[in-house]
């Protein structure tokens, strides 16, 4: 047996945020961007229900849809994400719900913490533990994700929506977020 | 929305390689010392070695050589880079991807020191950010990347172009391939079930898969060339796998194409994916139906459109959700059809494989990845410029 050393082959991230970032907070007059993707309509039910439920308290609500990430058009998607950014309040970004589209969720949630918002990721849970690993690695391992169930796209509409009304109240809880200045304050 | 084509992003870099010039250390070689990585002590057994490596999330099943000093700085010393270089920024972690680290992962994986630059280029193709690397390692897909090299490189290195060039070819280009691999998983961190989310894989996830270009059996200007690199290079390309298209029966030009692009064209590939806005295709074409079809079509242009024709699919015999999606982006055409890549360039061709004839080989790529070729660097002897010669 011959006992000697070797040379380490990895490369690993040294700094991390394992902060949260901030709470939401009230959200009444507050500008709420969601980001959508081209691949889960379940997330475009799921929104647009929250989308309502949040502007019916005040709050004026966003949309951004990630289209193809590479090329020009990619650089394009880049620039009118960050545009997109400068105009909110609090991020909601979704959906991680396959492995490439959860890696452009969370690098999105993370542009979008690391520019100071209040954000959250949604992630089915499928995927859940697979958001945390790249937003650890991506240097926010303190990322707020939020978890729907799963399977989710594969359900209809009324059961989406049914699952959207259930995790309304839960969601704005990863969020940091009240819809009254009663439980703000609270 | 109109139909997306595809063009560069504009941060393009330049498509020729960095001057470098050899390390003149006299006789001896140069000696490394400045080695930054952190050491570990095992047993250097190689049944031991793979072990302690695997265990440690380093390995990839197969046996590995033991990276020692002497092993790396060997390597190093028959190069004519420094190990604190830094190639590129891999994602998800965008962590600094050196020289040493190329230089370890291909010393576990048993390549050759010869093959740096190659492992170099193939490297930073793959970090262009338009190869969307980000989604290729997490993705549920099966994608890894594939290479193809061009120019002389292809003797030096014994990448074959020929019989069994896509995989089973006795030399050491699986080395090469697998420690593009071993990068992936220790310096990129794709790891199955943990930072990649692949349903199913891929054998091309071992051992990789780089094959030359049979330039010389190729009616066309090799595949590099025509992307604007001359000599040696590398392109990259995100393929689902290599699907094989069987023609005993076609004698003609056009037969060959219509026989391969409509075997591309499957309802299930990535290009007709509603989730993704525009993708690319390659097409491997053995060298006597090359000749075939280069008789007719001297121009590669005309093979890519007459591809590209037959690369598409009724939208009516698509499924209603399906092609809703693909209504959406105004992917279905004025006649109906749906076309696996936006434009007839979009389909990269290139010739290979024994010639036995009879087959050619489709890659489907993944999402919207797009292609990369790279020059692959040559030192000019340092010595012959003091000298002026």
């Amino acid at each position: 047996m011959a006992i000697g050393m070797v040379l380490d082959p990895t490369t690993t991230r040294a700094d991390d945020i394992a902060s949260r970032g901030p709470d939401a907070g009230l959200l009444t007059g507050k500008r709420v961007g969601f980001r959508l993707d081209r691949m889960w309509r379940a997330w475009d039910w799921i929104s647009e229900l929250w989308a309502d439920k949040l502007r019916a308290a005040g709050a004026e609500v966003t949309f951004w849809r990630s289209g193809g990430r590479s090329g020009e058009e990619g650089e394009r998607m880049e620039q009118s994400y960050q545009e997109f950014l400068a105009t909110i309040d609090v991020a909601v970004v979704g959906l991680a719900n396959c492995g490439s589209c959860t890696g452009w969720a969370v690098r999105d949630a993370i542009t979008a913490a690391n520019t100071g918002l209040p954000t959250t990721a949604i992630a089915t849970k499928n995927f859940e533990t697979f958001a945390h690993e790249i937003a650890t690695r991506g240097g926010r391992s303190g990322l707020r994700v939020h978890v729907l169930p799963y399977p989710l796209n594969e359900r209809v509409r009324p059961e989406v929506l049914a699952i959207g009304e259930a995790h309304f109240t839960s969601v704005l809880q990863t969020m940091g977020a009240q819809l009254l200045a009663k439980d703000h304050a609270a | 929305m109109t139909i997306e084509f595809i063009k560069p992003g504009a941060h393009r870099p330049a498509l020729s390689s960095k001057p470098l010039i050899s390390r003149d250390c006299g006789p001896e070689g140069c000696e490394v010392d400045w080695l930054a990585s952190r050491r570990h002590e095992t047993d250097l057994g190689i049944d031991a070695f793979t072990n302690f490596a695997l265990e440690r999330g380093w390995g990839d099943g197969l046996p590995l050589v033991p990276p020692t000093d002497a092993r790396v700085r060997a390597f190093l010393a028959k190069n004519d880079r420094y190990p604190d270089e830094v190639i590129a920024h891999l994602p998800p972690t965008q962590v600094e991807c050196t020289v040493e680290k190329i230089a370890i992962n291909a010393v576990m994986a048993g390549a050759p020191p010869e093959s740096l630059e190659l492992l170099i280029a193939a490297i930073a193709s793959i970090a262009d950010s338009d190869f969307e690397l980000y989604g290729v390692n997490a993705t549920t897909a099966p994608v890894y990347p594939a290479f193809v090299v061009n120019g002389p490189i292809r003797a030096a290195l014994d990448i074959p172009y020929g019989y069994g060039c896509l995989g089973g070819v006795a030399t050491k280009v699986a080395a090469m391939g697998r420690a593009i691999r071993l990068l992936m998983r220790n310096v990129a961190g794709q790891v199955p079930g943990v930072s990649s989310q692949t349903t199913f894989g891929s054998p091309g996830r071992v051992a990789g898969l780089i094959t030359g270009e049979w330039e010389e059996r190729s009616p066309w200007a090799p595949l590099a060339e025509r992307r604007g690199v001359k000599g040696n290079a590398v392109t990259s390309f995100g393929t689902m796998g290599t699907m094989n298209i069987i023609d005993t029966t076609s004698h003609k030009a056009r037969d060959f194409l219509e026989m391969i692009g409509k075997s591309l064209a499957y309802p299930g590939c990535n290009a007709f994916s509603g989730a993704v806005p525009f993708s690319e295709l390659m097409v491997a074409i053995n060298p006597i139906c090359a000749e075939i079809v280069g008789r007719e079509m001297p121009d590669i242009e005309d093979v890519q459109e007459c591809l590209w024709k037959f690369a598409s699919v009724d939208a009516s015999q698509l499924q209603a959700l399906h092609r809703g999606q693909l209504e959406q982006q105004e992917r279905v055409r004025a006649n109906g059809r749906v076309y696996a890549t936006p434009e007839p360039k979009d389909i990269l061709v290139f010739v290979c494989g024994g010639p036995g004839g009879l087959h050619a080989t489709g890659f489907h790529s993944f999402g919207t990845s797009l292609a990369q070729t790279r020059p692959i660097a040559t030192a000019i002897d340092a010595s012959q410029l003091r000298t002026g010669t």
